[in-house]
């Protein structure tokens, strides 16, 4: 073949275009299981919110322990059970309260910046499509959870996502604007008053921000607890994107601990 | 029809686990790595960081600053009263030795045209200034306490600051101890030269005869026991602050 015989042109070699199917539409440019089935951005966002999420947790509760109660001096506090219980030490970071709020303080810009990171990409990415819960999503999170406390013997069809992972993950983040919301109104509960007022003076948006921590630690635990109880074949595809359809919890009809391995196929 | 299509092994068939070992894998690394950094004080190499973060969490504190900002306790709060932990580094109560020093006297210096020795009853015969106030401990704590004095910007006014004068440094008889303050947050119209608490004169535990009170700084930077009102270009750190509490500590 000499090339110099051919005419310059725009068009491409015919050789390089991608195969055609024969319903004649063009194939996708990897094959399927290839695909990256989250963002680059959404997964190095979601390890260094693991890092950030777990330092500010436990330098919080060092910071806690400190004065492991709510009561303004002179008053009781209805609604903590366990007033003036530490937290146990191993749960902490820091080592000493000085030491955790300078963590704290140090740690909150990272998890603020990456949360906006996250939250930035996924609305001009469109990854927020497979998060917003949509409707019928409470009937979902029902059937769902009849399949996992095996009421119903498929796997409810599902996109990215099943709905209660939808719930969760749609929640996480709000949560965690609440968290730093009600952090920066016990941070500086002078100079921005009219936020810490808001939540109904000091000691109750430390309250609030307890709660907070204890939601995100929640649905952290479940999260985690799913990942290996379900679908520990997802752990790649937070790492380097790649994830296998055929090994997803539908294909596997997989609840808690069932159908962890793929099903044989003769 | 053709031979059954192989199915690709997964992941941890290819690593040679199966799911127990898997599943133990992969709990143990993470657990390793939890434990590894709980209850601890964290990487050294990360304190240049700290710092850093520090550093400009003060440049933010100090733009969000505003003599406007006034503490108002929640209408119902009840005044901690008895219930005010005392606090002071000495290993005992400390009191202002008459006998050792002659009469207690503050004094207001540095860079200052008319420098003063203030005693007891020059302070309450300056202009009076109460405020029933927020106490915010670094321990997280809160407290409600009536506080009496004179309003530092007032005495500032009186021994003429110079305004090349940046910092102050509240300095005690409780041992060593002191905190330095950036110059905007003692001129703060709540910033107090306190000697009354809840309307009696300060108790020796509570840091007679006069103390600073500010609620724009966390309870350490309120120096009990005090001496000297020192202005100053630079700041000289603290008692608390040098040991790692963060300079500012603004509320």
């Amino acid at each position: 073949m000499t090339s110099s015989s051919r005419p310059q042109s725009a068009l491409p070699d015919p050789l390089t275009l991608p195969p055609v199917d024969s319903d004649g539409g063009a194939r996708p440019p990897r094959a399927a299981h290839a695909e990256r089935r989250h963002h680059v951005v959404v997964r190095v966002t979601h390890w260094v919110n693991v890092l950030a999420l777990t330092i500010m947790v436990g330098s919080g509760l060092r910071i806690f322990n400190a004065y492991p109660a709510f009561a303004r001096k002179g008053e009781t506090f209805c609604c903590y059970p366990f007033e003036h219980r530490s937290i146990p030490a191993k749960l902490t970071f820091g080592g000493w309260l000085g030491g955790a709020r300078n963590w704290h303080f140090a740690m909150m810009w990272l998890l603020v910046v990456n949360g906006f990171v996250y939250l930035a990409f996924i609305y001009l990415h469109g990854e927020w499509r497979d998060l917003v819960p949509r409707r019928g999503i409470v009937r979902d999170s029902i059937e769902m959870v009849k399949f996992y406390v095996a009421a119903r013997k498929d796997h409810p069809r599902q996109g990215k996502h099943n709905a209660l992972q939808r719930m969760a993950y749609f929640a996480m983040p709000i949560v965690g604007i609440a968290a730093v919301i009600t952090g920066l109104a016990i941070w500086k509960p002078v100079q921005l008053a009219p936020l810490t007022d808001l939540m109904g003076g000091y000691v109750w948006a430390r309250y609030w921000h307890f709660w907070a921590m204890l939601l995100l630690v929640i649905l952290t635990v479940g999260h985690v607890f799913m990942v290996f109880a379900v679908d520990p074949y997802s752990i790649p595809s937070m790492i380097t994107g790649g994830y296998r359809e055929d090994l997803s919890p539908e294909a596997r009809n997989a609840r808690p601990f069932v159908h962890l391995l793929p099903r044989r196929r003769e | 029809m053709s031979a059954p299509r192989r199915l690709p092994s997964h992941i941890a068939e290819r690593a040679g686990l199966d799911r127990r070992r898997f599943l133990a894998a992969a709990s143990g690394a993470a657990g390793a790595l939890f434990l590894a950094a709980c209850d601890s004080h964290g990487p050294k190499k990360a304190a240049s960081l700290l710092k850093y973060a520090e550093h400009k969490n003060e440049g933010l504190e100090r733009v969000l600053f505003r003599h406007t900002s006034i503490d108002v306790p929640p209408r119902g709060a009840l005044p901690a009263g008895e219930h005010f932990p005392s606090y002071f580094v000495s290993k005992n109560v400390p009191v202002w030795n008459e006998a050792a020093h002659g009469a207690w006297r503050l004094e207001v210096g540095g860079m200052v045209r008319k420098p003063m020795q203030l005693s007891l009853a020059d302070l309450a015969a300056l202009p009076r200034t109460g405020y029933k106030l927020d106490h915010f401990c670094v321990e997280g704590w809160t407290a409600v306490a009536t506080r009496t004095g004179v309003q530092l910007a007032d005495l500032a006014k009186l021994v003429g600051v110079d305004p090349a004068a940046k910092y102050v440094d509240f300095q005690s008889f409780d041992d060593d101890y002191h905190e330095s303050w950036d110059i905007e947050s003692a001129m703060h119209p709540q910033t107090l030269v306190v000697y009354a608490q809840d309307g009696h004169y300060l108790n020796a535990a509570w840091g007679a005869p006069a103390r600073i009170y500010s609620p724009t700084k966390l309870g350490y930077k309120n120096t009990k026991y005090l001496t000297k009102v020192l202005f100053m270009p630079a700041r000289n750190g603290g008692y608390w602050s040098d040991q790692g509490y963060e300079w500012y500590g603004g509320v």
